[in-house]
């Protein structure tokens, strides 16, 4: 029986109908559209158990006590640590970035050496290494040729830098721009020594002079949880809080009181406040009072008004709620967290002195413990050597840069990264693809914080010494990684150093014992805290004396860089999650807004959304203008945080650098290398 | 006249009938046989073994202290035991060697893996017994072949949607989204 076309027909229709009683077509149609779900894109959930975990989160700049949630052992989440006094549950909005940032697309995946201008090549740890050693004793025992760049103030890791350096016959070693240094500095023309403490939870009124204290200045969280534990829900504030700085920021905004006062005026006006205080009949037994009453005796209320523009009624009713608080306390400081001159401080500090609050709300710090006999307390600033490289007064031939951005964050950050240019051979010991790192030539990629051991000693602006540790949370880091203390550790062994350790964790478990402390507690999310040194300061004077009077100037306006912490620091760029909080009068697509009052808008000629060229020095930047009546007469505000040329996607290519129009000029009296009184040019585009 | 002689040698409903057993045929045995890989898992793990040794099930597969249940065990656990080779078998000696020591977990396959959008609280399923979902490998010495739907990426076993809805139907209990759809 042969098959005609019909029986072929018939066969495949009973074939079609047979099938209709089989799974084919609806499986098929349930698998497929599961399928069409399974986009290789999609997020995949790691299984596991939901764990909790301590850690030091170094993100910020004063360091978060954090617990990190974790699933089968990976980090998705950050808390504060409820169990830590520093923390009290809370966590600086960078920090709170933390797990997204583990992952961030901007980590050095590997080693990395530099084959070309903006090309790296991924090497081996072995290979690295060697290379970091060969160049270091090429150049050891020649003083000045090797020369190392710190971005974290509080890390023990400072200790095992300046010790290797001066096993290789150097001491260059040069810290990023701080409060503290400055701080201290201020301390000592005040006739003390030791980091100045400030106890904001046992004031009753807090005057923050520039220092954004409740946002970006200090242990921000801390102070946070002071504030707040003053402002009881639905009872009395139990203490008075006034900024006055030359922007309506975020420490300001939550004040009781704001007074505009542009950056170029923060001593005359501390100086101003002390006129009233004294006249008002506040003394002091310091040796110097006659001295400084003298002095503060120049700044009339009319005087202030001259240089703030605050009118003398209102420096009156200042120093009246002064007077009349039992517990006064005043905050001197930068408004971003650099660049201010000793005598800002001291002005500021003075009015402790005067309030005879020394001791109590201004503390100092006795020096601690070191875990390195060798090693020593760099007093050198980043600033000021990289400008002496850019002439050539210094000559390096290798710099170590440990946790720091200079090409991004100096002063005429333009100038800073061309300086890198003269130095033969740069190693970049950075979690991310940062500005600096992409001018380095060898770039050892530090883990992230949930990834190593990690210590904090007395971050800016704690009231009592303070020592915080960390533990990895992680069993292995995500990237191809290494901690940069150990990779230097390692080298010192291969260069025939012995510092004593051979790992970050027996540094910083020998830093918790010469506390006393106990490191196990440390990394389990504790802290140990010690006493502040009884001491007494004087006025400051002779020191104040020599300060220069602010000059007016109709060409040009004062410059304040704004530092907001959810926007990233110094040595971060903003965390992607964060920059959904940037507000469209601060950035809009890529151009970011500066922002000044309308009668300053007015004296340069400029409109909302007019579109301006700020220079100073050789750098200027391009933004345009958002009027804003939260901004000091005569002053221009620049978000820092933007302009990013390195990093990732997210952050790159971002408005524009205010560090490219910050000046350095040295402070009368001090000659320390100064930037926060920076004034700039505006013209229209 | 010649068209319809040879039309009446094509077998009238038999074609059709032929089509239409081998069709069923094929959509119930070759169908599954062509839709799913077969994988075994990486270790050969005998429960048999395990259970000869006196331990319980509830040793391995237990619900954590906040509720959530644990699945199967990791590292931490196997080398509570396992953290030297044990015995004899080449099963626990390429554990031992491969994951244990290297400190990598063992790549499970599982038999019954829910996408990451369906939430299964097994607290809320506990008065049911494992095999009324799972397969039953208390006796077994050697895992199940693992069948991948070569369309879904998911197990053969892997229950669907409309299990979840029928089941909790049947009890009478709320097939809402949200009851697993977070």
């Amino acid at each position: 029986m042969g098959l005609d076309r019909r029986g072929f027909v018939k066969i495949v229709v009973g074939g079609v109908a047979g099938t209709l009683f089989t799974p084919v077509i609806w499986q098929s149609l349930d698998d497929v559209s599961i399928w069409s779900q399974n986009w290789p894109w999609i997020p995949r959930l790691n299984k596991g158990e939901v764990k909790s975990k301590a850690a030091l989160s170094k993100l910020c700049p004063s360091g978060c006590a954090v617990k990190v949630k974790t699933v089968g052992g990976l980090p998705f989440a950050v808390a504060g640590n409820a169990a830590n006094p520093m923390s009290k549950g809370g966590v600086c909005p960078v920090c709170a970035a933390g797990a997204q940032l583990m992952y961030s697309p901007a980590r050095v995946q590997s080693p990395m050496k530099k084959v070309g201008e903006g090309k790296f090549e991924a090497i081996k740890w072995e290979d690295a290494e060697a290379l970091l050693v060969e160049k270091l004793t090429a150049l050891k025992g020649q003083d000045g040729k090797i020369a190392a760049i710190s971005g974290d103030e509080t890390g023990t890791a400072n200790e095992v830098i300046s010790a290797l350096l001066a096993g290789l016959g150097n001491s260059g070693t040069y810290m990023m721009p701080g409060e503290k240094f400055v701080a201290e500095k201020g301390v000592k023309l005040m006739g003390g020594s030791g980091q100045p403490g400030f106890d904001i939870a046992g004031a009753d009124l807090v005057l923050m002079i520039g220092a954004d204290a409740l946002d970006s200045w200090g242990a921000t969280v801390a102070n946070q949880k002071a504030f707040a534990a003053t402002r009881p829900t639905g009872g009395v504030a139990t203490a008075k809080f006034v900024y006055a700085g030359p922007v309506l920021n975020s420490s300001a905004a939550v004040s009781d009181k704001f007074l505009p006062v542009p950056p170029t005026a923060t001593a005359a006006f501390a100086l101003g406040l002390a006129n009233q205080l004294i006249s008002a009949g506040a003394v002091s037994s310091a040796p110097d009072f006659a001295e400084y009453k003298a002095l503060a005796a120049k700044y009339t209320a009319e005087e202030v008004e001259k240089a703030t523009g605050l009118k003398p009624e209102t420096m009156k009713e200042l120093a009246a709620m002064i007077k009349a608080a039992k517990a006064p306390l005043v905050i001197a400081g930068a408004s971003f967290g650099q660049g201010a001159g000793a005598l800002d401080f001291v002005a500021g500090a003075s009015l402790n002195v005067l309030l005879g609050r020394v001791g109590s709300g201004m503390t100092l710090l006795p020096a601690a413990p070191k875990a390195i006999a060798s090693s020593s307390v760099s007093e050198k600033d980043a600033a000021s050597f990289l400008a002496n490289v850019a002439t050539g007064k210094a000559a390096v031939g290798a710099l170590l840069v440990y946790e720091a951005n200079p090409a991004y964050a100096l002063p005429q950050a333009g100038d800073m990264a061309k300086a890198l240019g003269n130095i033969a051979f740069k190693v970049s010991f950075s979690t991310y693809m940062d500005e600096t790192a992409a001018l380095c030539d060898l770039i050892l990629p530090a883990p992230h914080p949930y990834e190593r051991f990690d210590d904090a000693m007395n971050p800016y602006g704690v009231a009592k010494p303070t020592y915080l540790a960390g533990k990895p949370v992680v069993k292995k880091p995500v990237a191809d990684c290494k901690d940069p203390v150990d990779v230097l550790l390692g080298a010192a062994g291969k260069l025939g150093l012995s510092l004593g350790f051979e790992t970050y964790a027996d540094v910083i478990k020998a830093k918790a014992a010469a506390l006393g402390a106990d490191f196990d507690a440390l990394t389990a999310g504790g802290i140990w805290n010690g006493e502040a040194k009884g001491a007494s300061l004087n006025l400051g004077a002779s020191a104040l004396a020599k300060a220069a009077p602010a000059k007016a100037d109709d060409k040009t306006l004062a410059l304040a860089p704004v530092c907001k912490l959810a926007y990233g620091s110094a040595t971060l760029a903003t965390p992607p999650a964060n920059l959904l909080t940037v507000r469209d009068t601060e950035l809009s697509g890529k151009d970011l807004f500066v922002q000044m009052n309308a009668a300053t808008a007015k004296k340069v000629g400029v409109a909302e959304g007019a579109k301006v060229k700020l220079s100073a020095g050789s750098g200027e930047m391009k933004a345009r203008v958002h009027l804003n009546e939260g901004v000091a007469p005569g002053t221009v505000a620049v978000l820092l945080g933007f302009g990013r040329s390195a990093w990732d996607e997210f952050t790159k290519g971002k408005g524009d650098n205010v560090y490219k129009i910050l000046t350095v000029s040295d402070e009368a009296g001090t000659g320390l290398k100064v930037w926060a009184g920076s004034t700039v040019t505006v013209a229209k585009v | 006249m010649e068209e319809k002689k040879q039309c009446k040698g094509c077998g009238g409903a038999l074609p059709f009938v032929i089509g239409f057993v081998a069709a069923v045929i094929a959509g119930w045995v070759l169908f599954p046989n062509l839709l799913y890989s077969k994988k075994v898992q990486p270790i050969r793990f005998s429960h048999k073994i395990h259970q000869e040794q006196g331990m319980e099930c509830s040793g391995c597969h237990a619900f954590r202290d906040d509720g959530s249940y644990a699945g199967l065990p990791n590292n931490d656990k196997c080398m509570e035991c396992h953290s030297d080779v044990v015995g004899s078998d080449p099963a626990e000696k390429l554990y031992v060697e491969e994951y244990a020591k290297k400190g990598k977990e063992v790549p499970w396959l599982i038999y019954q893996y829910q996408p990451d959008n369906v939430i299964f609280s097994h607290k809320a399923h506990e008065s049911f017994e494992c095999k009324s979902c799972h397969l039953e490998l208390e006796k077994s010495d050697t895992p199940p072949v693992y069948y991948e739907n070569r369309l879904s990426g998911y197990s053969k076993q892997t229950m669907k949607m409309w299990q979840c809805e029928r089941c909790h139907a049947e009890n009478g209990v709320s097939n809402a989204c949200h009851v697993c759809h977070k």
